[in-house]
């Protein structure tokens, strides 16, 4: 036997390939269509720099008169948001465990997957002219298309719960309230609490962005900086949304460690 | 006889509570709510006092403008091929920062450090904010539009990635290295491709955002077919501000099922 023949033979390499080569006929396809030539790639690194020598200094005044009380209002935006979410939530997902509810629990999934189909700000363009321009409508927003996400991770936790306590107290004459009060609720909360978090997180993003449509928040004042070309003070924006972010994450996500230990 | 009775009836002991913490984690969230709630004006009143004003812009919303279709169907495949250039770019960008960013391959703790970083920045940005730094930077279209969403799949990707690489059995990288394989070789044989299925099933799922947020990045200006409902929203056109969501609608859902027929397939 020579020491070739023992090597394994190459795996679905004809696939692999074939597959490389459809996405890059496809991405030269898309880049010619909407004129991304090798020209204007190269070009870029330079243009970048351009404008990135614009943003310096920041303009920390500006930042402190009118960046912060917007990222405030973003941060209150999340978190109205994400409580309505929870509320409305924390029953639909009990509701869609197919181990508790089997025949709600397809109507409510339907409707989950629903809600998590819009976008916040398609939501917001809707939300802007019922309840007028502001954060009110942002918080709706958030609101309503965190309910689908939450539902979805909720009841995923409801259906992997160990079984034994709800029959224990249905063993011992407890009615389905008392069994989801004493027996499902205690072990899925912390798991709950910390999907909240999560979404806390990703809604203070979807809620910076809000402001480009008036829903209230950090967005309107980036959008409104740069169409003006006051890139110092764009500056500012993009400085103070870092690092906000970056600290709500880090307190957000040790709380979830803490929760879920 | 009575003891043993007495000691299968009397209830267990209830689990002792931290009471302080649970009455500050109340306390907390209760003042985090008061704050915001008076914040931003949250009031169910209000809410209930705009609700007919809202039902004449829901019957007005409805049905769609039909007619306003075919002009839509040049924007949404621009929004694809938006999505499909942020996809493949970002895609492969997103490989050298996951293998850096991964504790057990990085080559050293500076390399580790800076990268992680570079990448946490990365994520704390939304999308939409990349979309209008890149248009105040090349200028309104769908150039903008496909850059910022390489930045977004960068972020989406690596930060996934770089978990399942270090989720990697070790023995084959250390094997590759031990018969005197460089780093490189090792990254080529022994590692990427224990977590090749996650980057695929990874880069699906960036795909999909991506679909999603390439339909909004024209409120900002950066090409596709949220240009084209920025215009008609802000002329308060709401049919076809609907028939507009509809189709969004629509392409999401397809494209999430097509996608989600190829990850089944793989995994």
């Amino acid at each position: 036997m020579t020491a070739r023949s023992t090597l394994p033979p190459a795996a679905g390499m004809g696939w692999a390939t074939q597959v490389t080569l459809f996405i890059a006929v496809l991405f030269l396809v898309c880049a010619w269509a909407i004129d991304l030539t090798p020209a204007a790639l190269a070009n870029l690194p330079r243009q970048m720099v351009t404008v990135l020598s614009f943003f310096y200094p920041a303009d920390m005044e500006y930042g402190a008169t009118r960046v912060w009380p917007a990222l405030l209002e973003s941060i209150q935006i999340a978190w109205m948001g994400t409580i309505v979410a929870a509320m409305l939530s924390l029953p639909l997902a009990l509701l869609g465990a197919r181990t508790l509810f089997p025949r709600i629990a397809r109507l409510v999934k339907l409707i989950s997957a629903t809600a998590r189909a819009f976008p916040e700000i398609l939501l917001a363009i809707y939300f802007v002219p019922i309840v007028g321009l502001g954060a009110f409508a942002g918080a709706l927003a958030i609101g309503i298309s965190s309910v689908g996400m939450l539902t979805k991770l909720g009841s995923e936790v409801v259906e992997s719960i160990d079984m034994g306590p709800v029959e224990a107290v249905q063993a011992a004459g407890g009615s389905r309230l008392l069994a989801l009060r004493y027996a499902v609720v205690p072990q899925v909360m912390p798991e709950i609490v910390a999907h909240w978090l999560f979404r806390f997180e990703l809604n203070i993003r979807a809620s910076a962005v809000l402001g480009v449509v008036g829903a209230g928040g950090v967005g309107g004042v980036l959008l409104n900086t740069l169409r003006y070309r006051h890139f110092e003070k764009a500056a500012a924006v993009l400085l103070l949304t870092i690092l906000v972010v970056l600290i709500i994450d880090m307190v957000s996500g040790g709380t979830r460690r803490r929760l879920l230990r | 006889m009575s003891e043993a009775i007495d000691a299968a009836t009397t209830r267990p002991l209830r689990p002792a509570r931290n009471w302080v913490l649970i009455i500050g984690a109340l306390g907390m969230v209760s003042l985090m709510t008061w704050w915001s709630a008076r914040g931003i004006g949250f009031s169910i009143i209000e809410l209930a006092c705009n609700l007919p004003g809202g039902r004449r812009l829901l019957v007005e919303s409805w049905p769609p403008d039909w007619s306003f279709f075919p002009r839509l169907l040049g924007p949404l495949l621009e929004t694809l091929q938006i999505a499909v250039i942020g996809t493949v770019i970002g895609g492969i960008l997103a490989i050298p920062i996951a293998v850096l960013a991964a504790r057990n391959l990085t080559p050293g703790f500076l390399v580790w450090f800076v990268d992680r970083n570079f990448m946490n920045i990365l994520r704390t940005l939304p999308d939409l904010f990349w979309a209008m730094l890149f248009a105040a930077a090349v200028g309104f279209g769908p150039v903008a539009g496909a850059l910022a969403l390489t930045v977004f799949t960068i972020a989406v990707i690596s930060k996934l990635w770089s978990e399942s690489l270090e989720a990697i059995d070790m023995a084959v990288p250390e094997a590759v290295r031990a018969a005197g394989g460089s780093w490189l070789a090792m990254l080529q044989f022994g590692a990427i491709p224990q977590a090749l299925p996650h980057y695929v099933s990874y880069t699906l799922y960036a795909f999909e955002l991506n679909v999603r947020a390439s339909m909004i990045l024209g409120l900002v200006g950066a090409g596709g077919i949220g240009m084209v409902l920025e215009t008609q929203r802000s002329t308060f056109e709401y049919p076809r501000v609907t028939l507009i969501v509809l189709s969004v609608l629509v392409l999401v859902l397809i494209i999430e099922q097509i996608s989600e027929s190829i990850r089944r397939r793989l995994i």
